[in-house]
């Protein structure tokens, strides 16, 4: 499934980085970001994930954090998509794409993109681990990926 | 006055998904703080690092509530 020309950002189903790119002869530039489930979390032995998200509103902050982005950098293309449900280990959380006529406009707009996701948007992670138990994650200041 | 309340994450450790609640008429989103802290006190951790929503735009803990406001518990995020 392409990432590209979607209108809403939060998705229940798998998501995948896409091989095509968007049809922009003017871009030079293309950054993709993933955020993957991984296997261990601060010494714990993480089977897998659920993430919750306050659906209507995490899309719409999304898009408003998009069009800051656009704003502040002269992009070509922006998107991201963030998953919910349950999420299995090494499956995509979050994509973020930038585009734009150099690198360094995408390379810095997606680092700004996926920060503001991460920070303010209504979405959680549950972690469930391997002796049976799970957490809420504390937030952003735990995360180290 | 009625006022929607919904719990996201880990807040729903300490209430429902959804409730309906009534508050005084002028109360403001800190009065709703020291409600559900009263209702369930070992929120209080939870609640003091949680933003409040109403209609979809986070507010402060001055915005004063109206009949009818759809109010999100919002614990921090931890997208991506």
């Amino acid at each position: 499934m392409s990432v590209l020309g979607t209108s809403s950002h939060i998705f229940s189903s798998p998501i995948f980085v896409s091989s095509e790119l968007p049809d922009i002869p003017e871009m030079g530039g293309f950054v993709v970001f993933s955020g993957i489930v991984r296997n261990l979390n601060e010494g714990k032995k993480v089977t897998h994930l659920e993430y919750e998200a306050y659906a209507p509103m995490a899309d719409e902050m999304i898009r408003s954090i998009l069009a800051d982005a656009r704003k502040k950098w002269d992009l070509l293309h922006a998107n991201c998509i963030h998953r919910v449900g349950k999420l299995e280990i090494s499956e995509i959380a979050v994509i973020v794409e930038t585009g734009s006529i150099h690198r360094a406009e995408a390379y810095d707009s997606n680092r700004y993109i996926i920060d503001r996701v991460k920070h303010e948007v209504p979405i959680w992670k549950k972690e469930f681990y391997i002796d049976g138990s799970s957490e809420w994650s504390k937030g952003c200041v735990h995360e180290s990926h | 006055m009625d006022i929607q309340l919904l719990f996201f994450a880990a807040v729903k450790d300490h209430f429902p998904d959804l409730k309906r609640i009534e508050v005084s008429e002028g109360d403001s989103i800190l009065n709703l703080r020291k409600i559900l802290t009263h209702t369930n006190p070992s929120s209080e951790s939870i609640l003091k690092v949680s933003r409040f929503a109403v209609n979809q735009s986070i507010v402060g803990d001055d915005f004063v509530l109206k009949e009818g406001s759809v109010v999100a518990v919002l614990p921090p995020s931890s997208g991506g």
